[in-house]
């Protein structure tokens, strides 16, 4: 028996609970029946029929808003339904509380990893389950069960180590690891693989396979399509809060889930337009800085310079010594030709660099303040004469990025955290759009958006680009920076290891070059 | 949750929320005022009522400088021990035969100097702001009596200790003070950028530099306006009381804080108005007043105000649970 099994058994008592509520693999566990949620008038899920069966692994696909939150909050009890019923095993039930959801094995790993950054890797796994003797804990046990569970799933982390200390994709396997070890019926993944790795990712689907095979249903939620189709035995589409339809995973094809979820075809979801490359905006020559060294590389008008790596391979460090947030150690940076010192966040605004940076919710983003406000935040100064806002400029502002950039939002004053991972990324590409820079570096920008943002996203950096600007596109989504960039730069420990001119090499080239082997 | 663009319902917008909260915070000092009147005489009599705006005014302005720091997502601890250490300093000036004139403007940036100070220890030491105001508060009271030695100074400069006795148009001179800070921190706040970049500091430090708010300067900003406030109130409180002492205004940081948080500020920062405090404020001067006037033991003053400021800060929990 697998440690991993072993621990799990640790609840089969709490699983009695429910031990009559046992069906047979490929059988209906839980069945939703014209399930509905509305906040007020608003009718975030209309009434939606879908049976997950036992030990299968059933993705949820749909844009942003499309209500896919909704039903997670549902099925793990955080909200509560407006009408419509829930079968467990054949039972009615309620899933009124979160505990009542984990009591009968439903949980959910998040896409923002919800752990304790300060505690070990082991402390974080038995947080709130405790091994004890004589009302101690048992310290040294739990790290050896840690690290058991660790090994055996692959994942090559240190059980003693703090949570603090490792990426946020590896804090995302050991939350998944912590739910695994729960003895779980029922798991539900929201985009898990946002932060992740491709080794990562790959280490989490050996798990997510090994939890269907044990007969765990996983409800696996997710934007990127070619991992509904690797990993998925059925999928279901919502669009608009309404349930559109599901389908066996062998019936059906990208271009059919496409169009159900956003009910119109796109052409290709990476456009990119036909622009006449000009002048260098910005060349580094040498840039060293905490995280990376020795990076030249050059800007020109009209250009998506891709830079590709692992995550923590010296890309956004890099962005950050360029934009002034980080200071660099040596090595120049030149403007339009001429030399210059970016010592400051605000001499790299001055100069036209706008930055989207890797975490909208760390970075990027005031959640709890309006949208207008986040829009507004690098342009007061211009929308104030002396010291005192100009009212009416300040909403025209905000309200030309919510129309241009299509945030669905009934209202400037909605706080930003009340929005959806795709709706965020647009306020906080409007915050540039409005300052007007000539260099433009996302960050990440796609991460946790659907596919229509993703698209309206690509598009926008083609209207920048025929207005001369630059774009600096990081990504971890190795199609993304493969099919956009006019030159593709592959990252490792720092340094700059290669470069691609557009769609020049292959993926497994440039994959190679970024891991190294 | 993001919702069609058809539909308005949606998340209730915080403006909205503020107004409602300054709406009950009156009406829950009008409904204060009409039992008071109605349970005893002696509340609506002009002396009382002269009274209560001098008690609340002081804690007013207090709280409004507090409540900028608080935005931040910071505290200061230190106002009560400032208003003590600048009632000395201003009575030390006119002791030593400073023009009056001369010994405000002195005092006052004297505060500006404290302020100036916190924001070096947060911003340059990577001091907490509850452990640098905390060690303020407790040096400048040392300071204080050192000055004067552990006694008091008295002032015998009749216009300035005539000032917090007079009256304007019927209402004390001490209130007006309260609208004369009030009106500007509200443009400062409501309708200046560096308002909206208190906002955005408090709320996320990181993502406000990143979109090029001097977060430094910002913070310097807030806590040189809350010591200033403090400095302020001192100088009001020299006044009313004819001495400078620096034991004076003990736990008046509390009630400040108190006020803040009753006028819908968060602690957590990003969440606050200039109404707030003030309406705060009154309230907190109401129910001392009317305990007084009731003959309530002063002990149960201080158990009543705990549990108000429980009870209304609940409330407001429940509200912003309700809109989202």
């Amino acid at each position: 028996m697998s440690s991993l099994e072993e621990l799990s058994h640790r609840h089969d008592d709490q699983a009695k609970l429910a031990e009559s509520d046992t069906v047979p693999r490929g059988a209906p566990i839980l069945e939703l029946r014209g399930l509905q949620k509305k906040y007020g008038l608003v009718e975030a899920l209309k009434p939606a029929t879908v049976t997950f069966l036992a030990g299968e692994i059933h993705a949820i696909v749909g844009e942003n808003g499309a209500g896919k939150s909704t039903l997670i909050k549902l099925l793990t009890g955080v909200i509560r339904r407006t009408a419509g019923e829930v079968f467990w095993c054949g039972k009615p039930v309620q899933l009124a509380t979160p505990n009542e959801a984990i009591s009968r094995g439903i949980n959910a790993v998040h896409q923002e990893v919800v752990l304790c950054a300060h505690l070990s890797v082991a402390a974080n796994m038995f947080l709130g389950d405790e091994m004890n003797r004589y009302g101690l804990m048992r310290k040294g046990a739990m790290e050896k069960a840690a690290q058991a569970v660790l090994d055996d799933l692959g994942f090559q982390l240190p059980a003693a180590a703090p949570l603090g200390s490792l990426t946020i994709g590896q804090q995302q396997l050991v939350a998944t690891a912590k739910a695994a070890m729960r003895g779980i019926r029922f798991l539900i993944f929201d985009e898990p693989t946002a932060y992740l790795t491709r080794q990562e990712s790959a280490q989490l689907f050996r798990l997510i396979r090994r939890l269907r095979d044990q007969g765990v249903t996983i409800v696996y939620i997710s934007h990127r399509m070619e991992e509904v189709f690797e990993l998925a035995d059925r999928v279901s589409v919502l669009r608009d809060g309404t349930h559109v339809g599901t389908r066996l995973i062998g019936e059906t094809n990208e271009a059919e889930l496409i169009a159900l979820m956003i009910n119109r075809s796109i052409e290709q979801i990476y456009h990119k337009e036909k622009v006449v490359i000009g002048k260098p905006i910005v060349e580094t020559k040498g840039l060293s800085g905490p995280g990376f060294e020795d990076v030249s590389l050059t800007v020109r008008s009209g250009e998506i310079v891709g830079l590709y790596g692992l995550i923590g391979a010296g890309r956004s460090e890099f962005a950050l010594g360029l934009y002034g947030r980080q200071p660099v150690k040596s090595g120049e940076i030149l403007w339009e030709g001429q030399k210059v010192e970016i010592s400051n966040e605000r001499k790299a605004m001055d100069l036209g660099i706008a930055l989207a940076p890797e975490s909208r919710r760390d970075q990027g983003l005031c959640l709890n303040l309006s949208i207008g406000l986040n829009i507004n935040l690098p342009v007061f100064k211009r929308l104030s004469s002396g010291l005192v806002i100009r009212k009416g400029d300040e909403a025209d502002n905000a309200e030309r990025q919510i129309r241009d950039l299509r945030i669905k939002t009934p209202s400037r004053s909605v706080l930003a955290s009340a929005m959806s991972g795709g709706n965020q990324q647009k306020i906080v590409i409007g915050k540039w759009l409005s300052h007007g820079a000539k260099l433009f570096i996302f960050d990440e920008p796609t991460v946790g958006v659907d596919v229509g943002t993703k698209a309206e996203i690509y598009r926008l950096f083609g209207e920048l680009l025929k207005r001369g600007a630059g774009i600096i596109l990081i990504s971890s989504y190795l199609p993304e920076v493969y099919e956009l960039s006019d030159r593709l730069h592959v990252f490792r420990g720092g340094r700059l290891v290669a470069s691609h001119d557009y769609r020049a090499g292959t993926h497994e080239d440039v994959l190679t070059q970024a891991i190294g082997i | 949750m993001s919702v069609d663009t058809t539909t308005e319902s949606a998340p209730a917008p915080r403006k909205g929320r503020n107004i409602l909260l300054g709406l009950t915070l009156f009406g829950l000092l009008a409904a204060l005022w009409l039992a008071l009147g109605l349970s005893t005489h002696a509340f609506w009599t002009p002396g009382n009522i002269s009274n209560l705006l001098r008690q609340g005014a002081m804690t007013a302005i207090l709280a409004v400088g507090q409540t900028f720091v608080i935005i931040t997502a910071g505290i200061d601890l230190s106002v009560g021990a400032i208003v003590g250490f600048t009632s000395v300093i201003v009575a030390w000036l006119l002791q030593a035969g400073v023009p009056l004139w001369a010994s405000i403007i002195l005092t006052l940036l004297m505060g500006v100097a404290i302020g100036a100070f916190h924001g070096f220890g947060i911003v340059r030491m990577g001091l907490p702001p509850f452990i640098i105001t905390l060690a303020t508060l407790t040096s400048l009271r040392g300071i204080g009596l050192l000055i004067t030695n552990g006694s008091t100074i008295s002032i015998n400069h009749e216009g300035f200790t005539n000032f917090s006795r007079m009256d304007f148009l019927g209402v004390p001179s001490l209130f007006w003070m309260v609208i004369l800070v009030a009106i500007p921190a509200f443009v400062f706040l409501h309708l200046s950028r560096f308002g909206r970049y208190l906002f955005a500091v408090g709320s996320n430090s990181e993502a406000a530099r990143l979109s090029g708010v001097n977060v430094n300067r910002t913070i310097y900003l807030a806590y040189i306006l809350s010591a200033t406030c403090a400095a302020f109130v001192g100088l009001l409180l020299a006044s009313r009381i004819g001495i400078g002492n620096a034991t004076q205004a003990e736990g008046w940081e509390l009630q400040a804080i108190a006020s803040s948080v009753i006028g819908g500020t968060s602690l957590f920062g990003a969440v606050g108005s200039v109404h707030g405090p003030l309406l705060g404020a009154f309230i907190l001067a109401t129910i001392n007043n009317g305990a007084n006037l009731l003959n309530v033991n002063s002990f149960w003053q201080r158990i009543i105000t705990g549990l108000l400021i429980i009870v209304i800060v609940y409330f407001d929990q429940l509200r912003r649970r309700g809109s989202r």
